[in-house]
């Protein structure tokens, strides 16, 4: 039973990030800009993080806005290159990564603030609730942007269903040229798009310094990014799907200390690949149960020129 | 009428009053060298200006990337014992991108390729004379068997091979971890390497510096990598499968017997690589021995345009990157971190430059 | 066209204020060039308030380009364009739309997963989202009750047929307040029966007062249905002509510049049967079902098979061709007895070649040199030199003698990139290249879809000569005319099975009620 509910109270925290990055690119995918990068955005988002606690001194949360907005900043240079220039998506994507790779770590050296600990997020007090027995730990002894987290899923799906820019955004993703015929500024939907999203992807990365490690080794983020793209194909470009889903993984990396804590002996290198393994082994069985609809965007990866001469 | 194939136009309204932004036809060979190579010198200059701005001194920068490496011999071998395993590995993705297979992987294919080395050295398996030999297919088989499993995936189950391979490069790591902290670690090392190589299971030198047999094998398959794109019939058919598949498949080409063949080779490139790097720069494996050689291996083959010689091109120019910053890392304090930068902006610098190619801009009124 | 050509012109309504009003629309001397090719100059055109002005021209005389320029797409190098007597600048189509020029263009833009509802509701962000939808809601049906539209707008227009999602693009142009409407090419996808609802509804429209550009290539269309007839060729205005003052032969020497003289029909001698498809059945998959599919192709004859599209003819294509396997029944092939379900590779070995229906997608590789092209499938069968060494010198060779034989123009060397090469000279090389292996059965989908008439007539006569040389032929076309004109024996495709035959002679109005009919 302890076991039980040590393990689910440390869920919520491993599941964050999965789930706003996983967000992150569906807000992206949907206008049609295929988003490989993720990994990088996570890297930025958590190196800005550690970097305003270490060196700002700020409150955790402004660190996490400064995460998103380092993120964003870099969503620049990706939206030069895919909307602007309409290079490869693919590519785009990668280098991106490598990009933000090298750029962390050369940041984050230079600065000093690698393998430095801080004091980051903490969990909010509801008083009695946080006390109760088992629903307390889980549900009640939570940092705030847990609870955020539900709250900005519950947002963007209102905003992507039931509001003009959203059905614009999704048109745009869908079909370009219908979308532009109908007055809508293909390319700057676009942008928003990449800009809003990477935000979102940038503060998951923050989330895993400024909550989670509370500390930054270079590479932190260890393929995150590249298992929130898994899973956005595996949620069919669905939010909630999307949230499900990084519950799920949540489950998985937080079981990975807990197995170490009451004594299990694995080895050790094998339970860390565990969360790979499963995402291959969830990407089969989302192809295998592929249905008609994978629900990917019409237009996913496709540069937009308007209207070229047949 | 006459038939005449139009560019093709679109009106657009942009900051400046009104553009046309045209997708071109088709640009003169000449040109385009002309365009990438501009997109290159931008990426050098850019990267220049980050270097004077973390504080390198512009005399320093024309030392350390031309004079040092240029006018000592030990550093031109430094270099051409980089370029080696670098061309392998550019050559392993060129191979993988023509089949239109993006094999995100070859870091991982690298580890195992190594640990199939390695595996044959520790075990002192066959006879000495042949060990190295020997090394070398253990090698291959090695890195064959890392991009299996996400080849058979995608073409069994079209599972998207850019986050599998990616995702198996992770699991290679860490497995090749398990080893170094666990029945391979050498007892006499403080540190998680492997133990040494015997010289029979290292590369032969060629006598001129420290050169080893590297340099002259990464030559020979560059020419055999050449040949096979340029003038066989495997190569001639995989230019349709990379230009247009529907319509390869349609003549009755056996697109997936192609790519398998194709992405196993490449899987089977990056392990010999692996072995290469293992054997003939460490002379053990570490746990560090693979770091960015994956990724420039990728890069090399975009910046190359999946060329062969240009290949070698760009892994001679990565490696110069490489030498120069080992030194900046210690007399400037730049880290190393630094170069993966430049490349990355390098490679920015030519994608952006590549919009030229493919559009051009007539301003209307 | 007989059901048509009762249907009476409201030619009261043309005196109507005809002479003194200004035009709805009109442009003077507008010009455009695309790199060093002029597609428009000096375009004079004037469309007035209540007819249906047809602009008629074969493929690439510039009719749509001249429309694009109304609707905001290209803009002009010169020349003026005025709507009601003002002139305008209109800078892109949404300009287009606020001045009340509305188009429907050949490719509909829709959002597929979107509803019918939602796509006009694209269009239109003013408000709520809730509020707009239902303000949008009631302006559609207003415009469905005005024109008499039968329509679900609350499908998703992926789930609906072309001429549903033509509504739905008409719609939409009525609802952002088009005061103009041009429909470029709209009965091109529509059978008869669906195009004689759309003539009603667009003489509802003219009267409602929406003058209506009808662009089309077709002469009954202009001559059954338009008010005045404005014929272009090779960028320019030949003539405006009123129906009734024009004969077909007249109006045909307008459109093509001289008069092609109609080729006698002559009849074939076919063999014994080279294809013999029984009882094939296929789930539905992206090209279509087939059910109970059953037909024979004899050598020397041009087998034409009619139909609306997407009722097989790409599934059809996909068996024969080994790209699709069959669920049920065989395939049978002179000299290769049962070939049911063999890999493309073999078929092609067996003397199957194919003219797809797409060739930029399916027949070349645009960014690969002709010679390559031409010579794929030679090099498949191991012609060209040995699997270590690819012998181009004598790819060249034949190539260049493939491209003088077929006359493909447009070639300076054959190094050139495939997709240099206008529409119907790829067509050419993919003939060439097609019939090089002197294949026994030739599969040949809208071989001449999107050509102009000197083209297309190549074409035939290259399919007709290997007929003649005793080759099955296969013509799947959803242009009854060429289909009619070339075909020695007719098959009917619908729902997946061929459900008429006739021989040619053969009557028009029983093919056309075969292909639409629901038995």
């Amino acid at each position: 039973m302890d076991f039980l509910v040590n393990w689910l109270a440390n869920v919520p925290g491993f599941a964050v990030p999965f789930a706003l990055a996983a967000l992150g690119l569906i807000v992206c995918e949907k206008s049609g800009v295929l988003n490989l990068g993720a990994e990088g955005y996570m890297l930025a988002g958590a190196m800005a993080g550690a970097g305003a606690m270490l060196s700002l001194d700020v409150h955790p949360l402004v660190a996490l806005g400064i995460a998103a907005l380092f993120s964003a900043l870099l969503s620049l240079l990706f939206a030069l290159l895919v909307i602007t220039l309409r290079v490869n998506q693919v590519i785009s994507g990668l280098v991106i990564v490598f990009f933000a790779q090298g750029l962390t770590a050369l940041i984050a050296t230079s600065q000093g603030w690698t393998n430095r600990s801080f004091s980051g997020l903490g969990e909010l007090n509801f008083g009695p609730l946080s006390t109760l027995p088992v629903v307390g730990r889980i549900f009640f002894q939570q940092d705030i942007v847990v609870y955020l987290t539900v709250l900005v899923f519950a947002v963007t799906v209102h905003v992507l269903r039931a509001t003009h820019v959203g059905m614009r955004l999704r048109a745009v993703g869908e079909n370009p040229e219908a979308a532009d015929a109908a007055g809508i500024p293909v390319g700057l939907y676009r942008l928003g798009a990449v800009v809003v999203g990477c935000m979102l992807i940038g503060l998951a990365g923050g989330y895993l310094t400024v909550a989670v490690s509370k500390i930054w080794v270079d590479g932190m983020s260890g393929g995150r990014g590249w298992i929130a793209i898994a899973l956005v194909i595996f949620a069919r470009w669905q939010p909630w799907s999307a949230l499900a889903g990084a519950v799920i993984f949540g489950c998985i990396e937080a079981l990975i200390p807990r197995m170490a804590a009451i004594g299990l002996q694995l080895p050790q290198y094998f339970v860390l690949m565990l969360p790979y393994v499963v995402t291959l082994g969830v990407m089969v069985w989302t192809s295998l149960s592929a249905s008609r609809h994978s629900g990917q965007p019409g237009a996913l990866g496709q540069p937009f020129v308007r209207e070229e001469r047949r | 009428m006459a038939e005449i194939a139009v560019p093709k136009a679109a009106a657009r309204r942009g900051f400046f009053g009104r553009f046309n932004l045209e997708v071109r036809g088709h640009m003169p060979i000449a040109q385009q060298v002309l365009v990438v190579s501009a997109g290159i010198l931008l990426g050098l200059l850019l990267s220049a200006l980050l270097l004077i701005a973390s504080g390198v001194k512009p005399s320093g920068l024309a030392n350390e990337f031309i004079v040092a490496i240029f006018s000592s011999k030990r550093n031109v071998a430094a270099v051409l014992s980089y370029a080696a395993p670098l061309t392998i590995v550019g050559l392993a993705a060129t191979l993988a991108f023509k089949a239109r297979f993006w094999n995100i992987g070859i870091e991982g294919q690298i580890i195992f390729g190594a640990i199939g080395a390695t595996l044959v050295a520790n075990s002192d398996f066959g006879p000495a004379s042949m060990r190295i030999v020997t090394m070398a297919l253990a090698a291959m088989v090695a890195g064959m068997l890392w991009i299996a499993l996400p080849l058979f995936l995608k073409i069994r189950l079209q599972v998207n091979e850019i986050i599998s391979t990616l995702l198996m490069n992770y699991i290679a790591f860490n497995f090749l971890l398990h080893l170094l902290y666990g029945s391979w670690k050498d007892p006499q090392s403080a540190f998680p390497n492997s133990k040494l190589f015997d010289d029979v299971e290292r590369l032969m030198p060629v006598g001129w510096q420290n050169l080893n047999l590297s340099v002259p094998i990464a030559i020979v398959l560059v020419l055999c990598v050449a040949w096979l794109l340029g003038m066989s019939r495997y190569g001639f058919l995989l230019n349709f499968v990379y230009s247009n598949a529907r319509m390869a498949r349609a003549m009755g080409v056996r697109i997936a017997g192609l790519t398998v063949l194709f992405a196993l080779a490449s899987g089977a490139l990056s392990g010999f690589g692996g072995f290469m790097i293992s054997t003939g720069i460490e002379s053990r494996l570490t746990q560090s021995f693979f770091i960015g050689y994956g990724f420039s291996g990728i890069l090399i083959a975009f910046l190359a345009r999946n060329n062969p010689f240009a290949v070698a091109f760009f892994a001679i120019l990565i490696a110069v990157l490489m030498v120069a910053g080992q030194s900046l890392q210690v007399f400037y304090q730049i880290p190393f971190a630094m170069v993966q930068l430049i490349q990355a902006i390098i490679v920015i610098c030519v994608a952006a430059s590549e919009f030229f190619i493919h559009y051009r801009i007539r301003m209307v009124g | 066209m007989n059901a048509m050509t009762g249907h009476m012109r409201d030619t009261a309504r043309l005196g109507l204020g005809a002479s003194d009003a200004p035009p709805a629309l009109s442009l003077a001397g507008v010009s455009k060039t695309f790199g060093d090719f002029a597609a428009l100059s000096g375009v004079d055109f004037d469309l007035r308030a209540g007819e249906i002005h047809a602009l008629l021209g074969e493929n690439g005389a510039g009719k749509s380009t001249l429309m694009n320029i109304v609707a905001g797409i290209y803009t002009p190098d010169s020349g003026t364009v005025s709507l009601h007597g003002q002139p305008v600048v209109i800078q892109g189509p949404s300009d287009a739309q606020q001045m009340g020029v509305g188009m429907v263009h050949q490719h509909y833009k829709l959002v597929k997963p979107f509803t019918g509802l939602e796509n006009i509701l694209l269009s239109h962000p003013q408000g709520s989202f809730r509020a707009a939808r239902e303000r949008i809601l009631v302006l559609t049906k207003e415009a469905v009750d005005r024109i008499g539209f039968d329509v679900d707008l609350n499908k998703p227009v992926e789930h609906m047929s072309v001429s549903e999602q033509q509504r739905i693009e008409i719609l939409k142009v009525l609802v952002a307040g088009a005061k103009v409407i041009i429909l470029d090419e709209p009965t091109a996808v529509l059978t008869d029966t669906e195009s004689a609802r759309l003539f009603e509804a667009m003489h509802n429209l003219a009267r409602e007062g929406h003058p209506i550009v009808l662009v089309t290539h077709k002469l009954s269309e202009a001559l059954n249905h338009a008010d005045r007839i404005t014929v272009m060729r090779g960028g320019k205005v030949v003539r405006t002509v009123l129906p009734s003052e024009v004969g077909e032969a007249e109006l045909t020497e307008l459109i093509v510049g001289s008069t092609i003289g109609s080729r006698g029909y002559k009849g074939c001698t076919p063999g014994a049967p080279v294809l013999k498809l029984r009882a094939i059945e296929r789930h539905d998959s992206r090209g279509g079902a087939l059910r109970n599919l059953t037909f024979d192709v004899r050598a020397g004859e041009i087998y034409g098979i009619a139909g609306v599209g997407g009722n097989g003819q790409n599934a059809l294509v996909e068996v024969i061709t080994g790209l699709g396997t069959a669920d049920a029944g065989n395939i049978w092939l002179q000299g290769y007895g049962d070939v049911t379900n063999r890999p493309s590779e073999q078929m092609r070995r067996c003397g199957i070649a194919c003219i797809p229906s797409d060739r930029q997608s399916d027949a070349l590789a645009g960014e690969l040199r002709i010679a390559d092209n031409y010579a794929i499938g030679g090099v498949i069968k191991g012609l060209y030199g040995s699997v270590l060494k690819v012998d181009r010198r004598r790819i060249e060779a034949d190539t260049r003698e493939a491209i003088r034989r077929f006359e493909v123009m447009g070639v300076r060397s054959a190094h050139q990139k495939a997709g240099l090469l206008s529409g119907g000279n790829a067509q050419k090389l993919v003939i060439a290249r097609e019939f090089s292996g002197e294949p026994t059965l030739i599969l040949a989908h809208s071989p001449s879809r999107g050509l102009d008439v000197r083209a297309s007539s190549a074409i035939h006569d290259h399919l007709r000569a290997a007929r003649d040389r005793g080759a099955g032929v296969i013509l799947i076309s959803e242009d009854l005319d060429e289909v009619l004109m070339l075909a020695d024996r007719i098959g009917v495709m619908n729902r997946g099975s061929i459900v008429a035959e006739f021989e040619v002679p053969a009557d028009r109005q029983a093919i056309g009620k075969a292909m639409v009919g629901h038995g």
